[in-house]
């Protein structure tokens, strides 16, 4: 069993017999027995270094109505690193071998590392 | 008969190839920018080849002057083009790319957005990233984009012109009101080989001189970046790099034997 779960069903059963299980407590039951969804991030780094500041970002969040928001030059973490510290798990890094140095060419934005959280 | 003067000279040529766009506040009329006002969404050829938007807009001596430093003499006016209108809330188009100009280093194509009405922020402005007009990218695998450090919103004053490198990437940015916020779009063309022939001083080429580092750029982007820049501009002057380099790299044989050895 879920921990939290079994954590939730022991106060409550000290609170079901004190008379004092509240409507809050049921809502934190339903909040527990959810399917955690996926939020990903897209963080476009200077460089492959996590450390590196932000070239571009986007948020993808399914849980939340899709509305337009105004753009935005301020980013949600300072590095790829600032954001694994909030929670953020990588799932995906750079390849390196896609920016090998030839030719004068630019073409997409570099060093895209892919973001996941469970929420 | 009426000429068209270049209004460019060599730095805004030069401010032209790093970023790609110029822009031209305001320089429609008021009264001209009312007679968009019942213009409907989609194909407006008839609209931008009728005589009061060619003589208004499209030969307007601010825009034509632009078009004519940019494109050479004899440049080929629009005669159809499209309107963007969008009056409804959204979450703004994808970024994407209409296509390279040319073959990348060249310039013989401005598309331009012409926009009647002031726009702010919340009426979901063109959105264009400066620089990017070298970029080439397949335009739907750049949708999944979304904040660019030094991206630009045109929030801008009725009757102002954006005249952009083609190629570049740009998106109608997310409109969160219900206002009326429309764009006319249409291109002109280049014929001319080119040649210097802009707002000169003097008649030495100058070497061009590079923009500061855009900020969504990394260094070694910034390096490429302004390799691209020299060739457009140089291409742009009349001048090709491959020549003067083989010019630089070899001597006329006259140098190494005598003239009757020949």
């Amino acid at each position: 069993m879920n921990a939290a779960i079994g954590e939730w069903l022991e106060a409550s059963r000290q609170k079901l017999q004190a008379g004092s299980l509240t409507t809050e407590d049921l809502d934190r039951l339903t909040d527990l027995v959810k399917e955690p969804r996926q939020l990903v991030l897209y963080l476009y780094s200077k460089s492959s270094n996590m450390r590196s500041p932000l070239a571009s970002w986007m948020l993808y969040d399914a849980r939340q109505p899709q509305e337009p928001t105004l753009p935005s030059q301020q980013p949600p973490y300072g590095s790829v690193l600032a954001a694994v510290a909030d929670g953020w798990r990588i799932v995906q890094f750079p390849d390196t071998k896609l920016y090998a140095y030839q030719g004068v060419d630019n073409d997409y934005l570099s060093f895209e590392f892919i973001l996941e959280k469970m929420v | 008969m009426t000429t068209i003067k270049p209004t460019l000279d060599d730095s805004g040529v030069m401010d032209f190839v790093a970023s790609g766009y110029v822009l031209l506040e305001g320089v429609i009329d008021e009264a001209f920018n009312h007679r968009c006002n019942a213009l409907d969404g989609g194909n407006v050829d008839a609209f931008i080849a009728s005589d009061e938007f060619t003589q208004t807009v499209l030969l307007h001596p601010q825009i034509a002057g632009v078009a004519r430093s940019l494109l050479g003499e004899d440049f080929l006016v629009p005669a159809g083009g499209h309107h963007h209108l969008f009056e409804q809330p959204h979450m703004g188009q994808t970024w994407h790319s209409d296509g390279l100009s040319g073959s990348g280093y060249d310039v013989t194509e401005l598309q331009c957005y012409y926009y009647p009405h002031a726009v702010e922020i919340e009426d979901g402005p063109t959105m264009i990233l400066p620089g990017s007009h070298c970029r080439a990218v397949d335009r739907e695998a750049i949708a999944h984009y979304g904040d660019i450090m030094g991206q630009m919103s045109l929030t801008v004053p009725a009757g102002t012109v954006v005249m952009t490198r083609y190629g570049i990437w740009h998106k109608a940015g997310p409109k969160t009101n219900n206002r009326r916020r429309g764009m006319l779009k249409f291109s002109y063309h280049r014929q001319a080989a080119p040649q210097r022939d802009w707002c000169i001083d003097t008649p030495e080429i100058p070497a061009y001189v590079d923009r500061p580092r855009l900020a969504y750029v990394s260094e070694v982007e910034s390096y490429r970046d302004r390799v691209r820049r020299m060739r457009t501009w140089n291409w742009l002057c009349g001048l090709d790099m491959e020549v003067a380099l083989r010019w630089e790299k070899s001597r006329p044989v006259s140098q190494l034997i005598g003239e009757n050895e020949r």
